[in-house]
């Protein structure tokens, strides 16, 4: 079989995404962009009052001393940044849309692996066009509308109902597949969506310290187990009461209790679900999946949940794993810490697949005469999801330093020697630390560090701070000009929080703190990219959502879903609200 | 009314379809009649994996195996079903098993082969429980050029 469709397509949107660059290349469309970019424009024009200021002085200066004007360069401005990211986004994706384009038209198809790899281009390009006029149209549109608003509204529309990127590609990927359908020669790439997301998820997995992994998987473990297995419990409990039939039943426990959709594509064929049963869980779960996707972020910000709380909430109460990475960035699109917690509990969940799977099973052939026996083993290992390996190992690359010094914290790491010149202390500032450092000497100033360090309970390593090492820290401080190493920068920030010292000392400290710590690049090109891959993954999976299977939902299963449902996400809000703290 | 040489039966398995059966055996003659028995898959069952992301390719395929299989079962079932009814009668029997939207299926398929009659059973009541893939009744009435005849609700 042939998989390339012979079509201009690619080519065409490789020379769009080449003219969008081109135009912000060459500043033809400033003013559309400063629609667009409404914050960015203004650090712009600051930036540019500031800089013609300068200039002027500088000119004035020049010509009082008769010499000729200096020539000054402007500096980036945000806008300017903004202008040509998105320019660099266009040549690149451009320039290999357009190339394979051409090879498209030009090129007859012949069955084999460059016919199907260069199938899936056109339809990845395609989600990547949507992906940008999303992100840099209508997400700042609908910002700048909802703004505009609030003055008639009193609310702004824009923020009470999550119309940002997230949101809008996957609305616009739904309406796309269910009003224009997807072209042709766009279908082998959009199906691509699982794999960015998937992507997505293992880059993640570079952005966790341990601590902050083992806090977050213990909570998921516990929360997802509980309320996995309670509600397949009640699923299975209510489908016997209701004469809903064995398959029936054993199917939609997996979709409402585990990961949704995810979960009964898994489940259907081990329990021998009937066509009509798989049809009926898949709808009941995609009607309630993008429902809570819409309601969730909304009801979130109405309590003030943090991205803990949050993040915990929307990856147990949300039946379906896709809208729960939805509902995380549609809450929070601009940061990624909500997003963490959430994929956490989406691991967990599908790690809780290969069991829940064998279980349901076990209970179908308890269940059901003459229903054949499962290879427990066999479904154990083709359950396994192997992308959670991938991000397990990105992890452990992140933390053993692949990326960026061992003990960094989201890509920030401690670094004496990259600390620059300029960043070093002023002597004003050693000055201040010297005469601070002779009172903390004192008795009355030792004791006071001694009361502050107990109360506090700071520690060394294993043992409690004392006196003597503020003093050896504050003397190391004073010789080198900047934080040596870790434990002394982790002993001076507390000190320099300490009440009644003095604030140029206290300022410089924090200063000194903040010199020692650099932002791998590494990890910070992983952040920007987890937004793009989830964004366009997102806009992908909107467009599997059929209106057709949507349709589906119904009958008895529909109203267990809804029971069980309901039950789960507002089971999981009042557990999430009364346990689970703010610690990212 | 004529004889119809040619009756295009859309005929799915449901109570209503079984219902146009019933009426099409009525209306057709033996050793005059062909019955055209046309068997659609809703074309919704090619979104049926929904948004899943988490399984690998192994789950996907082995889930989309399974389901094409049983539709596949369950339309040659059906089809046997409906062959065997007509034999007993005596009229010819023919079929067309088609994925698609069932009315577009329908309007194709009759053009096809030139059929001078369509039956078909009436929509399922509401409350009844089934799969939501309605012929659209619209599309097919402004499309036929030959009498529809819709059974009416047992």
């Amino acid at each position: 079989m042939v998989y390339t469709r012979k079509s201009p397509a690619l080519f065409i949107i490789g020379l769009v995404m080449l003219l969008w660059g081109w135009l912000n290349a060459s500043g033809n469309i400033d003013g559309i962009q400063q629609y667009f970019q409404k914050s960015a424009y203004s650090d712009h024009m600051k930036v540019k009052e500031k800089f013609d200021a300068e200039f002027r002085v500088a000119t004035e200066m020049a010509a009082a001393e008769s010499k000729p004007a200096p020539e000054m360069k402007m500096p980036r401005s945000k806008f300017d940044e903004a202008k040509a990211f998105q320019t660099k986004m266009c040549y690149i994706f451009g320039g290999v849309a357009t190339l394979l384009g051409l090879l498209i038209m030009v090129w007859t198809p012949k069955e084999g692996n460059l016919d199907y790899y260069l199938s899936i281009f056109p339809g990845m390009a395609y989600i990547l066009m949507i992906a940008f006029l999303v992100r840099w149209g209508l997400d700042p549109m609908f910002g700048n509308w909802g703004k505009a608003a609030q003055p008639t509204l009193g609310w702004n529309f824009a923020s009470i109902f999550n119309l940002n990127y997230v949101v809008l590609g996957i609305v616009i990927g739904i309406v796309i597949v269910n009003v224009f359908k997807i072209p042709d020669w766009a279908a082998n790439g959009v199906r691509t969506a699982r794999f960015f997301l998937k992507t997505g998820v293992i880059l993640l997995g570079a952005l966790y310290s341990a601590t902050e992994l083992a806090q977050l998987g213990a909570i998921s473990v516990v929360m997802i187990g509980v309320f996995v297995l309670g509600s397949i419990g009640v699923v299975l409990y209510m489908g016997r009461r209701m004469n809903t039939g064995n398959s029936m039943t054993a199917v939609l426990a997996s979709g409402v209790g585990v990961c949704g959709v995810s979960a009964a594509v898994a489940a259907a064929p081990v329990v021998n679900a009937k066509a009509a049963e798989i049809a009926y869980t898949i709808g009941t779960i995609l009607v309630w999946g993008v429902g809570c996707m819409f309601l969730f972020p909304t009801v979130g910000h109405m309590l003030g949940m943090g991205p803990v709380q949050f993040g915990a909430w929307a990856g147990t109460g949300i039946l379906n794993s896709a809208q729960v990475a939805g509902a995380a960035l549609a809450f929070d699109p601009h940061g990624i810490e909500t997003l963490k917690v959430a994929e956490i509990f989406n691991i967990t969940r599908v790690l809780f697949l290969p069991i829940v799977v064998l279980w349901l099973a076990t209970w179908y052939v308890k269940h059901e005469v003459g229903a054949e026996k499962v290879d427990l083993g066999k479904v154990l290992f083709a359950k396994f999801p192997v992308f959670v390996l991938g991000f397990i190992l990105m992890f452990l690359l992140s933390t053993l330093g692949a990326f960026t010094p061992s003990g960094h914290y989201q890509g920030k790491y401690f670094s004496s020697e990259q600390i620059k010149e300029d960043k070093l202390l002023k002597g004003k500032e050693t000055r201040a630390i010297e005469s601070e450092l002779a009172r903390l000497k004192e008795p009355a100033g030792a004791k006071q560090l001694q009361d502050f360090f107990t109360e506090k309970a700071i520690n060394i390593g294993q043992r409690h701070a004392t006196p003597e090492d503020a003093h050896k820290g504050l003397a190391e401080l004073i010789a080198n000009k900047k934080m040596t190493t870790r434990d002394q920068e982790r002993l001076l920030k507390a000190v320099g929080k300490m009440k009644g010292l003095d604030a140029v000392t206290a300022n410089a400290i924090d200063k000194a703190s903040k010199a020692a710590y650099h932002s791998s690049k590494t990890i910070g090109a992983f952040r920007d990219w987890l937004a793009w891959l989830f964004s366009i993954g997102l806009i992908g999976l909107g467009m599997q959502i059929t209106m057709a299977a949507l349709k589906q939902a119904g009958g008895t299963p529909l109203i267990i879903g809804g029971v069980v449902g309901t039950a789960k996400a507002v089971g999981s809000l009042i557990v999430v609200l009364l346990f689970v703290k703010e610690f990212i | 009314m004529k004889t119809p040489l040619k009756l295009l039966l859309c005929h799915h398995g449901t109570t209503g379809a079984r219902r146009a059966e019933e009426l099409a055996h009525e209306l057709a003659v033996p050793g005059t009649t062909t019955l055209v028995h046309c068997l659609v898959v809703p074309e919704f069952w090619a979104g049926m994996q929904g948004d899943d992301w988490l399984n690998n390719a192994s789950t996907r395929d082995a889930f989309g195996d399974y389901v094409e299989n049983m539709l596949e079962n369950d339309a040659k079932r059906e089809l046997v079903a409906v062959a065997s009814r007509c034999k007993e009668r005596g009229l010819a029997y023919e079929s067309v098993m088609r994925f698609g939207n069932p009315a577009e299926t329908a309007l194709a398929v009759a053009g096809e082969i030139g059929v001078d009659l369509v039956v078909i059973g009436s929509p399922r009541q509401k409350g009844e429980e089934g799969l939501n893939s309605r012929m659209e009744l619209e599309k097919l009435v402004r499309g036929l050029t030959c009498p529809l005849l819709i059974a009416p609700h047992p």
